[in-house]
């Protein structure tokens, strides 16, 4: 579902949970870099101050930790819309690999805690499995978007490998399931990180669902962009879809100014997001957006 | 398999009721079945992907065989090397095409450091350093992966089998395997792992691995091969070439290659373009009938190296000599 006030730069959260697509050593460095909450606060400000109104947020432990300081903080969290991206997928993924699927779910649910319709799920285990496996769904839904509550929440964000894998396997229900629950439920919008966006796009008209809000990746090496890069262009240019960018800089592979240059060349790029890792690293990367932003040849939408 | 072009997910088959009835739910065409035998004797499909514990990978990888439907089976191929030779003799008295999940030869980076290997930059190899490690395991695990009679082994059969895998890619056949395992928190299986290789080609070196080290996110892998005329590194992220003299096509000093060097796009991507491209080379196979490079032959060389590592370990670390490979 698009969003009229879509925050045109976001920060992205990879950076100070010690998340890096390129490059694992350096995902280490900068975890310990951020282990403290009052470095990545100290970030998000040095952002606002330089005209950053969004953050991206996964539901990596520390987020809580984070959306906690926030919370603290009613001139910071009155600046800053928050973007959730669930779930955590890494985690979901070593815990199935540890315990399986099953478990992880009833583990995750019974330590939720939530009041009494989770606490009804916990009591019912594999009962309540096989009654509703969607109300399955909205509750680890809800579980995950815990940590945010009480901040501005914009958009909820579901993860490429779910989003890509329902649209495989042409699961209508759920992308429907879930765009009635975070609309309704949360009051945000539903949007959807995905590597496929040609794909997603053809989807969504077919099934008829509301013009989608997408993070895909976009930059000029056509680094994770499926089919291609000319196919996700086109698409962009041709296609009823409000897109957040990611990977701009394809991990740290491009320069901010070639990367910012290409971005801004499209036909039009309704948002960004950004990760920072240094001041120094923010500033330069804040000033060839604002240099190359300005001659985008369309408004966004 | 299901979002590449002219390929249909038909049919599951899974004994968890849960599962299959989720499956009806959300995919109304599905047909679903709570047991692959009825599922091979009803539907008429072109290939199967077999993906369950490991004690089951051979059953029902033989029971395609024999009604000749090729075959993807997820890897490990099996608990113990042993369990594979009544699929092996079949495929020899029948060839049919069939190949095992090892989707790191399908990932643009360390097929990028094969492409290098081939080309031989390095002159004569001098010696291995290979890891893989995961923060995965810090307590008592639970289920089939646990139970060494269903897994065949923990962190050395299930992960790096990967690794093992991609060596023997690389490097060809080991000969003579030297190990020593250790469990720390599973009671069955070990969590770390390591052992002094020999190649058939007179290459040594080592390789080390675990699931309960702290600080890797996700699964990494190191390789680190010496040669006489210099070294190559390849992790998950670059391949990164250093020689002395220009080989090879290659110059002198460094040459890295990152992700975004090596790229190749997929129709559609799910969790990693690797599995893509692993799928669809097998379909391409299946189309074709020709053989898949990473098949049940040499996933089998894989599971008699951990199986003489775990034999090595048991006495103490004492070299066992891998049949067949002299």
């Amino acid at each position: 579902m698009a969003l009229s006030d879509l925050d045109p730069v976001v920060l992205g959260h990879n950076p100070f949970f010690g998340i890096d697509h390129l490059s694992q050593a350096k995902a280490a460095e900068r975890d310990a870099r951020f282990q403290a909450v009052d470095g990545i606060l100290d970030m998000i400000r040095f952002a606002r101050d330089h005209g950053v109104r969004g953050m991206m947020m996964s539901t990596h432990p520390r987020a809580t930790l984070v959306a906690d300081a926030l919370r603290k903080d009613p001139a910071l969290l009155d600046s800053i819309n928050i973007y959730p991206l669930l779930p955590y997928i890494a985690k979901y993924v070593r815990q199935a690999n540890e315990k399986g699927l099953v478990n992880v779910v009833l583990d995750q649910v019974k330590a939720g805690g939530l009041g009494e319709k989770i606490s009804m799920f916990a009591r019912g285990g594999m009962a309540m499995l096989r009654k509703d496996r969607l109300q399955i769904l909205g509750t680890l839904i809800q579980m995950e978007l815990m940590p945010f509550k009480g901040l501005r929440v914009k958009a909820v964000f579901l993860h490429d490998a779910l989003t890509d894998m329902g649209l495989a396997l042409n699961l209508r229900g759920i992308f429907e399931f879930y765009h009635e629950e975070i609309s309704k439920r949360f009051e945000a919008a539903p949007a959807f990180a995905t590597k496929n966006l040609p794909l997603l796009v053809q989807k969504f008209s077919e099934w008829g669902l509301p013009k989608p809000l997408v993070l895909t990746h976009f930059n000029k090496v056509g680094f994770s962009m499926n089919p291609s890069r000319q196919a996700c262009e086109r698409t962009l240019a041709e296609a009823d879809v409000q897109v957040m960018s990611m990977g701009t800089l394809a991990s740290g592979y491009l320069k901010p100014d070639e990367a910012y240059e290409y971005l801004y060349g499209l036909p039009r790029m309704d948002s960004v997001v950004v990760g920072v890792s240094t001041k120094a690293h923010a500033e330069s990367t804040f000033a060839a957006i604002d240099k190359h932003r300005n001659k985008q040849p369309g408004p966004a939408r | 398999m299901n979002g590449l072009e002219s390929t249909e997910v038909v049919a599951v088959a899974d004994p968890t009721s849960d599962l299959l009835n989720a499956f009806r739910e959300q995919m109304p065409g599905l047909a679903t079945y709570s047991d692959h035998e009825k599922l091979l004797a009803n539907e008429q499909i072109d290939a199967a992907l077999i993906a369950a514990p490991n004690d089951l990978h051979i059953p029902i990888a033989l029971d395609c065989a024999k009604r000749d439907i090729p075959f993807l089976v997820e890897k490990p191929l099996c608990p113990r090397s042993a369990d594979a030779d009544p699929l092996l003799t079949r495929l020899k008295e029948k060839p049919l095409v069939n190949a095992v999940g090892y989707m790191y030869r399908h990932s643009d980076i360390f097929v990028k450091a094969k492409e290098v290997l081939d080309a031989q930059p390095l002159g004569k190899l001098m010696h291995l350093r290979a890891t893989m490690y995961v923060a995965q395991l810090f307590k008592r695990g639970k289920g089939w992966r646990y139970n060494k009679a269903k897994s065949g082994g923990g962190v050395l059969n299930i992960q790096n089998s990967h690794l093992l895998d991609t060596l023997k890619w690389y490097f060809g056949p080991v000969a003579t395997v030297s190990g020593h395992v250790k469990s720390a928190y599973s009671a069955e299986v070990e969590d770390f792992a390591h052992a002094w290789l020999t190649f058939k080609s007179g290459l040594t070196g080592f390789i080390d691995c675990s699931w309960s080290i702290r600080h890797y996110r996700t699964p990494e892998i190191y390789i680190d091969i010496n040669g006489a005329n210099g070294t190559l590194t390849v992790t998950d992220d670059t391949v990164r070439l250093f020689l002395d003299q220009p080989a090879g096509g290659f110059d002198s000093g460094w040459t890295t290659w990152r992700k975004p060097d090596v790229y190749r796009p997929v129709p559609v991507d799910i969790g990693g373009p690797q599995y893509t491209h692993q799928d669809a080379d097998f379909i391409d196979a299946v189309r074709n009938n020709r053989p898949v490079a990473c098949d049940v032959p040499s996933a089998h060389h894989v599971q008699s190296i951990i199986d003489a590592v775990y034999e090595s370990s048991a006495a103490g670390g004492q070299p066992i000599n891998i049949a067949g490979v002299s």
